[in-house]
């Protein structure tokens, strides 16, 4: 499969599950070696890069199921995105206030000094994004932020996205809410079994036929998962 | 209230700040009020354990990575500024190139094994320990198995040694709280806690516990420069052996893992029983290390440390920031598998 992301967009990647989203992701922030394709970011071939390079670069990822670093508080969490990220900040104090705005963005600011393992889901959902945000992304690919959040968590998390495009970001998300795909995109690629199955506006790709046989199955009639 | 829970914790940073300045003047001060010989002795191996502790306890403690490999740093150690004062050079220079030989080791060690994680890195380090002891036990510069000895000139002082040992553990003390403090500390705990998440915000797993590697090879390296320059004699079985591995890691375990005063603490508790119970009861000993470690991996993750915050666990709220997060996190560490 080959595929762009233009800058500044958000760009939503949809497929049943098993397609590849995750392992797409992976592959991109260097999580995963390819054994074969090329990846390009900002003309740059960063093919096999690993991660830590990569997010110097400007390529920050949050994981489906949350990684905190749990015996660390919220604040250290961010801190050391910060140092360690595209800006490499060296003082703790400027570290600090940049990852307190950060926290801010996210709405995680009043619970700075909290070990990120008290945190509830939705929180550690968002202190994920802070954190990935506080290493100043270029490009940030966000797996499914929203998976378990309740439908006013969701709605939070929609506005969350559309200030981080406002501040120039580009965002490659994956998600099982169709809903919040198809509203928050500007354009979708769909995957399955590893291939690239459509691609184009949310529009678009609702009214694809075979987008449509892929999620709700032919003959054998598998099980929609969206 | 409020106000003066605030006094109090402010006085108690304080305190912490002035305690270890103190321990260390009275440790300086003490062989002038009159110490006796073995006292002299005992503070000095203890001092020398420390120090490894201390090294051990960046690694191990900090960053997550359990080595039963240290001999290898404290035998280099010892051999280099063996065979550097051999060649004329002076102790100091020796304990120098103690800490740079076991760097440089550190980081050879370091480049195979730490693309293994978890029980297979400490697997092997085990391999590379006792490699690294049949070699020395087969080399024929240092006389092989049958060891070592060091030739000094002039007379034998035994403060000079006893001095040496404190400025080092004091130096080992500071660094470790040094690298604990900053931002390299910390991406040390983020490796501990989830490797790959770390490199997901740019903090390179490989690279840093390298560099923390050298460190506590380093430390190891000096104490083992010093143990030898006191010992004039030692042998592969002895500086190399696995016995000083378990020894090494043994002490920030019986302390407190992860935390300065906690390695300190199992270093001074491992040189007193060493010294003293292993001279009375030489059989013995082993047991009652054996019997510790079994007690405090069953009842007490956090070691001697932990066992004194939970004894005054009130108070420890109370200094932390982080309203309740505590009660949590300790409720959490007794289920919570630890690495050790």
């Amino acid at each position: 499969m080959s595929f762009d992301v233009p800058e500044k967009q958000i760009c939503g990647f949809i497929g049943p599950n098993g397609a590849g989203k995750t392992t797409l992701f992976s592959l991109i922030t260097g999580a995963i070696r390819p054994s074969s394709g090329k990846i390009h970011f900002r003309g740059n071939d960063v093919t096999g890069m690993d991660s830590a390079r990569l997010v110097k670069k400007g390529v920050a990822r949050t994981h489906q199921i949350v990684r905190p670093f749990r015996q660390l508080t919220v604040l250290e969490n961010v801190q050391l995105a910060v140092h360690y990220g595209r800006r490499a900040v060296l003082r703790a104090a400027a570290a600090r206030e940049h990852a307190m705005e950060s926290l801010k963005l996210v709405g995680l600011d009043h619970k700075v000094n909290r070990l990120a393992a008290v945190l509830s889901l939705g929180e550690q959902k968002r202190l994920e994004v802070a954190r990935a945000l506080a290493t100043a992304p270029e490009l940030i690919l966000l797996d499914e932020i929203c998976g378990g959040l309740t439908a006013s968590e969701t709605r939070a998390m929609m506005g969350l996205l559309q200030r981080i495009r406002e501040t120039g970001t580009t965002i490659m998300y994956v998600e099982h809410d169709m809903k919040a795909i198809m509203t928050i995109c500007d354009r979708i690629t769909v995957l399955n079994f590893g291939q690239k199955l459509a691609e184009g506006t949310p529009a678009e790709i609702q009214n694809n036929p075979a987008v449509v046989e892929a999620y709700l199955g032919t003959s054998e009639g598998s099980v929609p998962s969206a | 209230m409020a106000g003066r829970m605030k006094f109090s914790s402010l006085w108690k940073r304080r305190m912490a700040l002035i305690l270890p300045w103190l321990l260390l003047l009275v440790l300086l001060v003490l062989p002038a009020a009159g110490l006796s010989a073995n006292m002299v002795r005992l503070l000095f191996i203890t001092a020398v354990w420390t120090t490894c502790s201390i090294g051990w306890n960046l690694l191990g403690g900090l960053a997550g990575q359990i080595s039963f490999g240290f001999a290898v740093f404290f035998g280099l150690g010892a051999y280099t500024t063996g065979l550097l004062m051999h060649a004329g050079r002076s102790p100091w220079f020796g304990f120098i190139g103690a800490a740079a030989i076991a760097a440089l080791a550190s980081f050879f060690i370091g480049l195979p094994t730490f693309r293994l994680r978890g029980p297979y890195f400490a697997i092997a380090t085990i391999g590379v320990s006792e490699a690294v002891r049949v070699v020395m036990n087969n080399l024929d510069i240092t006389g092989g198995a049958s060891g070592y000895r060091i030739i000094e000139n002039g007379p034998y002082r035994p403060l000079e040694h006893y001095y040496t040992a404190i400025v080092v553990v004091a130096g080992a003390v500071v660094i470790s709280s040094v690298v604990m403090n900053s931002k390299f500390g910390l991406a040390l705990r983020a490796i501990k806690q989830d490797e790959d998440a770390a490199a997901d915000i740019g903090v390179n797993p490989f690279t840093n516990k390298l560099w923390v590697h050298a460190i506590a090879g380093a430390l190891t390296g000096i104490a083992g420069g010093i143990y030898a320059r006191r010992a004039g004699f030692f042998y592969p079985g002895d500086v190399f052996s696995f016995q000083t591995s378990i020894s090494i890691l043994l002490m920030p375990v019986i302390g407190g893992i992860g935390t300065v005063w906690g390695a300190v603490l199992g270093g001074v508790i491992f040189g007193i029983v060493e010294e003293q119970l292993v001279a009375k009861f030489p059989d013995l000993h082993l047991l009652l290390y054996g019997g510790l470690l079994i007690l405090i991996i069953l009842l007490e993750p956090d070691g001697i440390l932990g066992l004194l915050r939970r004894l005054f666990r009130s108070k420890r709220i109370e200094d932390s920031g982080s309203t309740g997060a505590d009660e949590i996190l300790w409720g959490r560490s007794r289920l919570e598998g630890r690495e050790l």
